[in-house]
């Protein structure tokens, strides 16, 4: 089989049409699974209350926000080096959801310093760091809608993705780096979780829920660039002809 | 099974608002990209990419 023939915006679009119903529909019960598992069954927390449920979202929401840059970095750079449209265009799609993320991070992340801390913003690492990724995906998504050429276009976005993707180890590592008010991480690949197994399952379920919503709408949203931009570039042949 | 209180111990607006906040978000994409895709259809030149863009190449990849 050959997959190569994928790499076409063309052949991508009905492709794409048929996975999306095989992530929309698992991310939908993921997210109903999680949220029961994460309020019915994971106990209250003996230090901060029901207020640590804001976890089961705040931390799958940053974890994708950063991913989310870091693959349309990946795709943006392969864009620009091997000029692969269908690359360039799934890092524009990317970007808006990764934005959404970031801001669904930052947001519940004021909303649990609250509570916790006492205030809801400082100008600690994690935070500023977290804040600058915003901005990164504001910037990618500005740049991209201020130049009407898409080629100029997607290789003035893949500067900035590629240049951006340092701020991501920057976030992740700040805790460690410096003395935040951020508390540190709890789940760490090589040791054994501090939290109960319950609030895990909880996180994890809700963290491929918002892996698979994120497959689905960067899929619907990829059909519709591939639309654009070949309606587009057909306008500009007619006019050209 | 616990039956959550619904107060979440008196952090009720945090908790709920955080998803309140996050429902919003993701419904506006869905909404968005919905309205997006519709707003596309209607176009008069519009028509679904079904077939591979022949200029040169029968796989073209690349602009």
């Amino acid at each position: 089989m050959n997959l190569y023939k994928y790499a076409s915006p063309a052949m991508f679009y009905p492709l794409a049409g048929k996975l999306i119903p095989w992530f929309a529909i698992p991310a939908a019960i993921l997210f109903a699974t999680g949220m029961f598992v994460g309020f019915f069954i994971a106990p209250t927390d003996a230090q901060q209350g029901d207020a640590y449920r804001i976890i089961f979202i705040h931390v799958p929401a940053a974890w994708m926000g950063m991913l989310l840059y870091v693959l349309m970095a990946i795709y943006a750079g392969i864009g620009w080096a091997f000029n692969a449209r269908l690359s360039s265009m799934m890092a524009s799609s990317l970007a808006v959801t990764g934005a959404m993320f970031t801001a669904i991070s930052l947001i519940t992340g004021a909303l649990w310093g609250k509570p916790t801390w006492g205030t809801w913003w400082v100008w600690d690492a994690r935070m500023t760091s977290t804040l600058i990724l915003m901005f990164l995906y504001m910037g990618f998504i500005s740049l991209q809608a201020a130049i009407d050429d898409p080629r100029r276009a997607d290789r003035a976005g893949a500067v900035l993705a590629l240049v951006g993707v340092i701020n991501v180890p920057i976030i992740y590592f700040s805790v460690q780096w410096w003395n935040t008010l951020h508390q540190g991480a709890t789940i760490r690949i090589l040791q054994k979780p501090t939290i109960r197994g319950s609030m895990l399952a909880a996180l994890l379920i809700m963290l491929a829920a918002c892996w698979l919503y994120s497959v689905a709408v960067v899929l619907i949203r990829l059909r519709c660039i591939i639309l654009e931009r070949e309606q587009n570039a057909s306008r500009f042949a007619e006019a050209g002809a | 099974m616990n039956w959550p209180d619904l107060s979440m111990g008196k952090y009720a607006f945090y908790v709920w608002g955080s998803y309140l906040v996050s429902l919003i978000l993701i419904v506006w994409e869905v909404v968005s990209l919905r309205l997006r895709k519709k707003a596309l259809m209607q176009q008069p030149s519009s028509r679904p990419v079904s077939t591979p863009v022949l200029r040169g190449s029968v796989n073209e990849t690349t602009s």
